[in-house]
């Protein structure tokens, strides 16, 4: 046996030394984490870790409440899905041929830098939205702007190519108005990370650490008085269902999104806490079915697989009420749905049977059904072992396959899937999804692989209607065509839901999705 | 001991140079492109294709994997997150303090309370507290650290409120708040390697304490607590390299007790780039690790050759 020798008593000490320097490293992270400012603070919570706040390139819902912070728009979506003005005093004058729109805007709007709010502005915000170099992400859905026009430092005027009223209500989720010149003088990366000033909204960015917080500072001079009601708002990010929920209970967050379908009505019902949900006119539940692949190509097929379905039960046992179950592209509390056309491609086993039996594959099918890795606004895991047990009664086998959610969409972009079982979203009105997900030359097209010259005349003639008496005839014959061919199987609509606490007031879950916190008193 | 220093460090490099090219197939071969998340699912693919080209994407994977590595060497930079736009030694500067103090802490928690118990265990074989170890030692090993964190927070913040549920409260908002927020995420690290770190000291002592020269000790009369130490020095080493290998483990770790409790660190940061195919940051994270691994095991190989000389001699 050997005593420590003088050499080794030195190594220790040194590794004392260096363990006590250790045990010091929470001062070193004192050094690198500033203490949050203090204030009325609204907390929060986001399910994702978002990846702009630059409307313009706004890709997921949830993180859109970060955007409509800082930025606004001519008009808004509301949260009850009404469409009102923001910027401008009045929604617009449409000319009699439905392609000039003519906004006066408010004159009593500054910019968070103190610059006044004018129509160059407005054009200037348009314009580099539309500018392709840009490379805007939601340029697409605007590309039927064909000029904008200052006609007075309060008015401007938009000529449309061809009739196309639903721009409007694309404008708070995908477009923001800021200065003339501000992308110029501050770089892409500024609208992204750190938009400090260059919107006119409640909210001034003021810091973003990742994988941790975003949050704002009240507006002190925002043009709607006495709004908002918190000093700071802290967005925190919090990708577990479990701590999210912790964050509310413990009153770290006032607000959360995405609450776990399962818990959602026992917690609303926990002291202190309250909750609803709302369904969402464009939050699309659907199996994305590829016609131009079998067994997808048989259109009795299809319905044989829509009418095998169970959605109800879906809504009950998985979702505990939160989808709203339909069997076509319309919201069962939408004004344009038409429920004879939904009833016809919903549940009824024997129908089910009765089309298989019409169709090529009268025996049954095997086919691979994709599906996202990780919840986008629901998880769909569990439903879509639900649906694998309802369609073996037909003797027809969905494989159920996972993808991260991005090599899903490109699958389907590609149109290389068969069929894939997910949620996605439009801004809140009819035609958004059908635009895009059954016409030729959309982004998602070939996820249907659907085209019919009689769905893109009865678009035209909707985009070219703004009356809800005018409209709903069109988009019936819509659904009644969308039954007869159903290019794709859907399920039903999300919820939007929240918990808070309930020293919240005048929050509730806005029908699109995003939070909207300017009115939330705390 | 220099020898053994220099070679080790050189076995280092090359190890970490072998990782970044792996690390650079791995990322570059899957099939999707990160202009998708940046750019949106409506991007059309000459978009796409731009994007690629300004962030040097269709270049060979040897010449991106060379100029990344030439910035980290002569500059000391890891580059920029073409996701986020966030300068990548800033996220670095801004989570690796807090992943460190977090396996700091877990470290020293797990040795605080380790040896204690392994030495208790060895000396009262078969009694009530060697017991008491073992349960204790196979309830920390078989429980999942993911499991273990939503029950800490389900008791100690939920229905107690002494902790937090998550989060992380620097030092400047007050000593207890701080010693708080990474108390639970710290237990939830450190308890695994309590299990680990006290069977080992256990069985390395009790196999010490039956050698010859531990009896003829006892036999010329020294002290209990004498032998005790003898016999310690000599079954340190084996739990000094676990120790140290813990070490570099818990980061690896500390990417589950980060996303339960919601820590803005390194592994949280990693987590956070796997999902949003942030190669840059994967790598730089990964790397980092794999840094502090080896360094960890070099680290222990010196002590082990300090502590022993047997080892020492072979030099």
């Amino acid at each position: 046996m050997n005593d420590f020798d003088p050499d080794r008593r030195k190594l220790m000490k040194a590794v004392a030394a260096g363990t006590a320097g250790l045990a010091a490293t929470p001062w070193l992270a004192t050094l690198v984490h500033a203490q949050p400012n203090q204030g009325k603070t609204l907390s929060i919570t986001l399910p994702n870790n978002p990846v702009t706040i630059d409307p313009i390139n706004q890709l997921n819902h949830d993180s859109m409440v970060l955007g409509q912070t800082v930025f606004e728009n001519l008009v808004e979506f509301g949260v009850d899905g009404v469409l009102r003005p923001q910027l401008a005093k009045a929604l617009p004058t449409v000319s009699a041929d439905r392609k000039t729109y003519t906004f006066e805007l408010r004159d009593d709007v500054a910019f968070q830098n103190g610059q006044k709010l004018t129509a160059e502005d407005v054009k200037y915000s348009f314009d580099y939205l539309l500018n392709p170099d840009n490379k805007a992400s939601r340029r697409g859905i605007f590309t039927r702007i064909a000029k904008v026009t200052v006609l007075s430092p309060t008015k401007v005027q938009f000529d449309l190519s061809e009739p196309y009223h639903p721009w409007l209500y694309f404008l708070t989720k995908y477009m923001g108005i800021y200065p003339v010149g501000s992308r110029e003088k501050h770089g892409g990366d500024y609208f992204k990370s750190g938009p400090i000033g260059v919107g006119t909204g409640p909210g001034i960015f003021e810091e973003w650490r990742a994988n941790d917080y975003i949050s704002f500072k009240k507006n002190p001079n925002y043009w709607q008085k006495g709004l908002p009601a918190w000093d700071r708002l802290l967005v925190r990010l919090i990708p577990e269902d479990s701590v999210r929920v912790a964050y509310l209970m413990t009153g770290q967050a006032d607000i959360i999104s995405a609450p776990p379908p399962r818990e959602f009505n026992r917690l609303k019902s926990f002291p202190g806490i309250a909750g609803a949900s709302q369904p969402t006119l464009g939050g699309w539940f659907a199996m994305m079915t590829n016609t131009t692949k079998p067994p997808f190509d048989d259109v009795n097929f299809r319905k044989a697989v829509s009418c095998a379905i169970d959605r109800q039960a879906i809504s009950d046992k998985v979702y505990h009420g939160l989808l709203e179950p339909s069997g076509l592209p319309a919201p069962a509390r939408g004004w344009w749905f038409d429920k004879a056309s939904s009833d016809s491609v919903s549940f009824d086993l024997e129908k089910a049977k009765a089309y298989l039996a019409q169709s090529k594959y009268p025996t049954g099918a095997s086919f691979d059904m994709i599906i996202p890795a990780e919840p986008y606004l629901l998880d769909v895991k569990d439903a879509a072992l639900v649906v694998q047990s309802q369609l073996a009664k037909l003797d027809i086998k969905a494989n159920v396959q996972v993808a991260e959610f991005n090599v899903l969409v490109q699958k389907m972009i590609r149109g290389e899937h068969t069929a894939t079982l997910m949620i996605i979203m439009s801004p809140g009105e009819p035609s958004y999804l059908i635009q895009v997900t059954m016409t030729q030359g959309q982004v998602m097209t070939k996820s249907t692989g659907y085209q019919n010259p009689k769905l893109d005349d009865l678009l035209r003639r909707a985009f070219a209607e703004e009356e809800q008496d005018k409209l709903k005839p069109i988009y019936a014959e819509m659904q009644q065509l969308l039954a007869a061919e159903l290019p794709l199987v859907l399920l039903g609509f999300v919820h939007a839901a929240n918990l808070w606490r309930q020293n919240v007031k005048n929050f509730k879950p806005s029908l699109g999705l995003t939070m909207s916190v300017r009115d939330v008193q705390i | 001991m220099l020898r053994l220093i220099v070679g080790r460090l050189l076995f280092s490099v090359a190890t970490l140079l072998l990782v970044g090219l792996i690390l650079f197939l791995l990322t570059r071969l899957l099939a999707d492109t990160p202009a998708r998340i940046v750019l949106g699912i409506e991007a059309s693919e000459a978009q796409i294709a731009v994007f690629n080209r300004d962030h040097g994407l269709d270049r060979p994977i040897l010449t991106q994997y060379l100029d990344w590595l030439g910035r980290i060497v002569l500059q000391g930079d890891f580059g920029k997150s073409f996701i986020t736009g966030l300068a990548m030694n800033a996220e670095l500067a801004r989570s690796m303090p807090i992943t460190f103090e977090l396996v700091v802490l877990a470290f020293v928690f797990a040795l605080a309370l380790a040896l204690p118990l392994g030495i208790l265990s060895a000396v009262l074989e078969g009694r009530s507290i060697d017991h008491v170890a073992r349960v204790f030692a196979v309830a920390g090993v078989s429980i999942p650290g993911f499991w273990l964190g939503l029950m800490l927070i389900r008791f100690f913040a939920v229905e107690w409120g002494w902790f937090p549920p998550g989060g992380f409260s620097p030092l400047s908002s007050g000593l207890g708040p701080h010693l708080r927020s990474v108390s639970l995420p710290a237990f939830a690290l450190g308890i695994y390697y309590v299990a680990i770190l006290s069977r080992m000291t256990r069985s390395s002592l009790l196999e010490v304490l039956g050698t010859d020269y531990v009896r003829t000790a006892r036999s010329l009369g020294l002290p209990r607590w004498r032998v005790l130490i003898y016999a310690l020095k000599n079954a340190l080493p084996p739990v000094v390299s676990i120790a140290a290998m813990s070490f570099g483990y818990m980061f690896g770790w500390a990417l589950i007790v980060e996303h339960v409790f919601n820590i803005p660190g390194m592994s949280r940061a990693l987590l956070t780039a796997i999902g949003q195919r942030d190669y840059f940051m994967v790598q730089t994270v990964v790397y980092v690790f794999t840094a502090i691994f080896i360094a960890a095991n070099l680290i222990a190989d010196v002590l082990n050759r300090a502590l022993n000389p047997k080892l020492a001699g072979a030099g």
